[in-house]
């Protein structure tokens, strides 16, 4: 993968965020990978490993309105989507907006908070507007939502609801620093807070450019076939109770396209999909309650679907 | 053991009932071959074992019913009482008892019959055990649908079972349950959940391939086994031992009425003798040809008795001045059951214990042997002869008119022939007997003609005449191939029919020298092999004289060539060594098995087999050396291939070759050992490639392939710049 050139605007992006993250590359990548690709992140992880810090990184770099809702149990859909409120001299209802008004959104320990909460922003992430007093607000363009959540096991929290867990393009994780990253890490923490000094190195309408350029990114019918063979093979697998929707498809396709974008291609590989199919898959594998209880991850399916289906080697004939 | 839970979907349940169809057909034989009886009652055990282990049953409650299913099977098949009045335990008991102690004393055959069946029950249940282990645990019934197979096979081959149904019932469910088996193995291969859509994707191409099959199977024409019945060869064993079983005979045949077809070889000896000649040991004659083979004219019961020691009542030539009589004696020793005594011509008295008689059968001149009224078998026994030596002179001297007339009853039994025999047989007689006058001279002239005429000898590609068609003339126009049954019958028939008296004779050439023994006498062994079949002429005042016609064979009878000796053209005598070499592989019985009569095709076939089996070891030779030869280049093609293919795309300039350039490296590259697997990616397996050689090129190919394939446009000229990186990769696989 490293002998391919990164698109000098992205590399600007990553070279960046790597200022403040330390040893996080790959997941830098996905989350402008996300960002690209106009969908959204679920970020997975314990606290205090540095999720906020990776989506402000990311919203300093592009320049872009950052907004965080700390999701908490008391929280109403309103303190997210915004509220129109009564103003007695103008006699008539004018509309404060939420946090979700925002370009790039931390929604920080989503699962913490009522169902009904979450799905004030879920439906946000999908339509791109929201609806309040029946009147419907554009969302911000570009707007990326980075969501992330302790793992379930943690007390006090509503696990998303499977099918909303579709809405995101990719769920990833952050992991613990290694001990040299993490020492470099304390290094740094003593001085400033690095994240301060982030300067923004692209605008947002050159990311909107970005986006549009990624949509033009060839995906041959090789490829196509080869992801929809991915995603029914998860469906007839004996573990699974719930495979990867034509949605999740569709997913895979746009990530793909956007992660062949970053290194300069103007085409997706098989390589492409094979990085990316354990991050963008897992989290919309629904696992039979026997699998669980045997220890089986949807990540195994999703590794063990790719060494089963065959790569395409050769062109498809019509 | 861990056992898989049985899936209760219709599938699994119509793979059980598969099961169940071929373990019936275990069954099915069984009321015809032995004295099983109630069949449908151990159906029902098995049917009830099967559904308890389809339904998950549950093995306690399970052994419990099978349980109380055996013991009222047993009472209700044995025991009349009530079943609740419980005598039937204490019978139970007993007879469990007693047959237990039978059991430890090896009485098998003292068994009782509840036991037996009980035994049967046990024994089915441990097969139903085992189906339901082949089906959901191993998921492998190849094993028992072939020893199904194998067993109907077995019982229709050796048995009365006819198994022509039970085949195609086996075939069908042996087929329905390897297909299930395969879909769930690979289900559970692949990890692939049951669905009803899947199962009938399965299901139709399946059940399409089966019917399409035996369709085909039963539809086909099916041709004539093309290797004789092996079946008599191998019982033959048995009978050897005084035990045979088998259904077929084998030895002396009585039934010649219809000839034709091949035969196999069979080296089973039936007797050895010590004589102090060589000549064919006689068994019977036959008088009455019909067309299709040879009859008796009279009753085979019409017997004269002789004692032992009397002079045998047969005469086989007269006290004439035409033959000189040597005087001889055998012993025979006898290997099998057979109560008839082998002879030579010119019989004089047989010598055994004296408790044994004799009787001849005056129609066919068979000798049985008798033990007080009841046929015996005599194990060894001496025979006085004389040996004829014919005077060629009075032979020719016997045909005349006077002596004709005297002996017309007799020239009437010995000229009979079938009213419809063809006149071509006739007119052949006449042609090839034309310009000579008697009737030595004219048999001589017929017993010659085979060989003359380039008649081959041949045991297994001999016809069987059509409904509508004479035995001998299929042999003299048609097939002009066969064994001694076809020279000999011919024989009798041509000169017969041009009013020669003659007969068909039965017995066994001399059979193999084995030596000297300690007598001096020479020791012979005939074995099946040695039957044999030849002509007797009758000459008026001589006597009968044996004819030779079979190709290949010589009756070593002696002809004293006094004046006449001039005229006739003798073939110089073989050494009897030689002789023993050239002789084809003889007449095993009368037992033939009949082979595909039509005519059309046999032509169209016949000169193909001739060619094969004249150059089979050449061809054999040939396709061996060619296989060997395919074999190595295949095994040594990476050192050849990787220049081919080299050569093959050097002038190729378009970059249409490009893919199947590439993929033809992938193949070369996965002669040579480094394998791709299924989800490996080209750029994955390009950097494999490369840190194996140590270079960039398959990576560099890789690259451009990708652009290929991934993104659908190439530039121009791409093939043309990275034919060199595909060339120095492809000489990178030369072994």
């Amino acid at each position: 993968m490293t002998h391919e050139h990164i698109h000098p605007m992205i590399d600007k992006i990553l070279k960046n965020i790597e200022k403040v993250m330390i040893g996080k590359r790959s997941v830098a990548e996905l989350s402008v990978i996300a960002l690209l690709a106009e969908g959204h992140v679920l970020l997975e992880d314990v606290p205090g490993v540095g999720k906020t810090m990776m989506v402000r990184a990311l919203a300093k770099s592009v320049g872009a309105n950052f907004r965080r809702i700390q999701f908490t149990p008391d929280l109403l859909p309103s303190d997210v989507t915004g509220v129109s409120i009564f103003n007695p001299k103008e006699m008539e209802f004018e509309f404060r907006p939420g946090p979700i008004m925002g370009n790039i959104i931390l929604a920080d320990e989503i699962n913490r908070t009522s169902p009904k909460t979450q799905s004030a922003l879920l439906e946000g992430m999908e339509e791109s507007s929201v609806t309040i007093d029946g009147v419907t607000h554009r969302l911000g363009k570009p707007f990326f939502v980075m969501a992330t959540q302790n793992p379930i096991e943690y007390e006090g929290t509503y696990p998303l609801p499977e099918a909303q867990l579709d809405r995101f393009l990719l769920k990833m994780k952050m992991g613990y620093p290694d001990m040299a990253d993490e020492i470099e890490v304390l290094n740094r923490a003593q001085k400033v807070r690095p994240i301060e000094e982030l300067e923004p190195v692209i605008d947002l309408e050159e990311l909107i450019e970005l986006q549009t350029q990624i949509k033009e990114v060839h995906v041959d019918d090789t490829i196509k076939r080869y992801i929809v063979e991915l995603a029914s093979r998860t469906r007839t697998h004996a573990s699974v109770y719930l495979g990867v929707s034509p949605r999740g498809s569709i997913a895979l396709m746009k990530a793909a396209q956007s992660y062949a974008f970053m290194y300069g291609r103007d085409y997706v590989l098989p390589d492409d999909i094979q990085y990316l199919a354990p991050s963008v898959f897992a989290h919309r594998i629904i696992l039979k309650s026997e699998a669980k209880f045997e220890g089986i991850r949807a990540e195994e399916i999703v590794d063990r679907v790719l060494s089963r289906v065959p790569v395409p080697v050769r062109r498809l004939v019509k | 053991m861990i056992s898989r839970k049985v899936q209760k979907d219709l599938m699994t349940f119509i793979m059980y009932i598969f099961g169940f169809l071929l373990l019936w057909e275990w069954l099915r034989p069984l009321e015809q071959l032995t004295d099983t009886s109630n069949i449908g009652v151990f159906l029902l055990f098995i049917f009830t074992s099967l559904l308890l282990s389809f339904t998950g049953t549950p093995v306690l409650i399970g052994g419990c019913i099978k349980w109380v299913f055996i013991v009222v099977a047993l009472h209700i098949l044995y025991i009349d009482e009530a079943f609740f009045q419980f005598k039937w335990v204490f019978v139970f008991i007993t007879d469990f008892i007693e047959s237990f102690q039978l059991v430890f004393a090896r009485d098998w055959v003292n068994l009782s019959n509840l036991f037996r069946s009980f035994l049967f029950f046990v024994l089915l249940w441990l097969m139903t055990y085992l189906i339901q282990y082949w089906l959901i645990n191993r998921m492998q019934i190849l094993i028992f649908f072939f020893m199904t197979l194998v067993y109907i096979t077995v019982l229709d081959t050796f048995t009365p079972y006819e198994a022509g149904l039970a085949i195609v019932r086996t075939v069908i469910s042996g087929f329905a349950v390897l297909g299930m088996l395969t879909f769930f193995r690979l289900l559970d291969k692949e990890g692939i959940k049951k669905e009803a859509t899947l199962s009938r994707k399965w299901m139709v191409p399946l059940v399409t391939m089966i019917v399409v099959s035996v369709g085909f199977g039963l539809a086909a024409p099916k041709a004539e086994p093309i290797w004789p019945d092996p079946v008599p060869y191998l019982t033959s064993y048995g009978k050897g031992s005084g035990e045979g079983t088998g259904v077929q005979k084998i030895g002396y045949g009585l039934d010649d009425s219809s000839l034709g077809g091949p035969f196999i070889g069979d080296n089973q000896v039936i007797f050895t003798v010590e004589a102090e000649s060589r000549h064919y040991w006689k068994v019977e004659t036959k008088d009455v040809y019909t067309g299709k083979g040879w009859i008796t004219s009279g009753s085979r019961e019409v017997r004269s008795p002789f004692g032992s020691a009397d002079q045998v009542p047969i005469t086989s030539f007269f006290n004439s001045p035409g033959i000189e009589m040597v005087k001889e004696s055998s012993t025979v020793y006898s290997l099998t059951n057979n109560s008839h005594i082998v002879y030579p011509l010119g019989i004089q008295k047989i010598d055994a214990a004296s408790f044994y008689s004799y009787e001849l059968e005056v129609d066919t001149e068979k000798i049985h042997s008798l033990e007080g009224d009841s046929p015996a078998s005599i194990k060894q026994y001496t025979l006085d002869y004389a040996v004829p030596r014919y005077s060629v002179t009075a032979l020719n001297e016997a045909s005349s008119e006077e002596n004709i007339a005297v002996n017309n009853e007799l020239i009437n039994r010995y000229t009979q022939l079938p009213e419809d025999l063809p006149l071509r047989i006739q007119d052949l007689a006449k042609e090839i007997t034309d310009g000579k006058d008697s009737w030595f001279e004219k048999a001589r002239e017929l017993e010659r003609y085979f060989s003359r005429s380039g008649y081959i000898y041949d045991q297994k590609d001999v016809a069987i005449p059509a409904d509508d068609e004479d035995y001998v003339d299929q042999f003299l126009f048609d097939t002009k191939q066969g064994y001694c049954d076809n020279f000999s019958t011919s024989m009798v028939v041509m000169a017969r029919s041009i009013g020669i008296p003659a007969r068909w004779v039965k017995g066994y050439t001399e059979g193999e020298y084995k030596g000297i023994s300690e007598s001096g006498s020479r020791m012979f062994e005939i074995t099946n092999n040695n039957a044999h079949s030849w002509v007797e002429v009758y000459f008026p005042g001589i006597g009968w004289v044996p004819f030779e016609p079979t190709q290949g064979f010589s009756n070593s009878v002696q002809f004293n060539f006094d004046a006449a000796s001039q005229s006739h053209d003798l073939p110089p005598e073989m050494n009897p060594e030689e002789l023993e070499k050239d002789k084809p592989e003889l007449k095993e019985n009368n037992e033939k098995q009949p082979v595909a009569n039509e005519d059309s095709l046999k032509k169209f076939f016949i000169p193909i087999e001739n060619f094969f089996e004249a150059y089979w070891k050449m061809i054999a030779l040939s396709i061996l050396v060619l296989a060997v030869c395919a074999f190595v280049i295949y095994r040594i093609r990476g050192r050849w291939l990787p220049y081919y293919l080299t050569w093959r795309f050097k002038w190729t300039r378009k970059d249409e070759n490009f893919q199947k350039a590439y993929l033809l490296l992938l193949r070369e590259l996965d002669r040579y050992g480094l394998h791709r697997k299924d989800g490996q990616t080209l750029r994955d397996y390009a950097d494999y490639i490369d840190r194996f050689f140590s270079s960039r090129e398959m990576g560099r190919l890789t690259a451009r392939y990708e652009q290929l394939i991934y993104r659908g446009s190439l530039q121009k000229g791409s093939w043309m710049e990275t034919k060199e990186l595909w060339e120095n990769l492809i000489k990178k696989t030369i072994a």
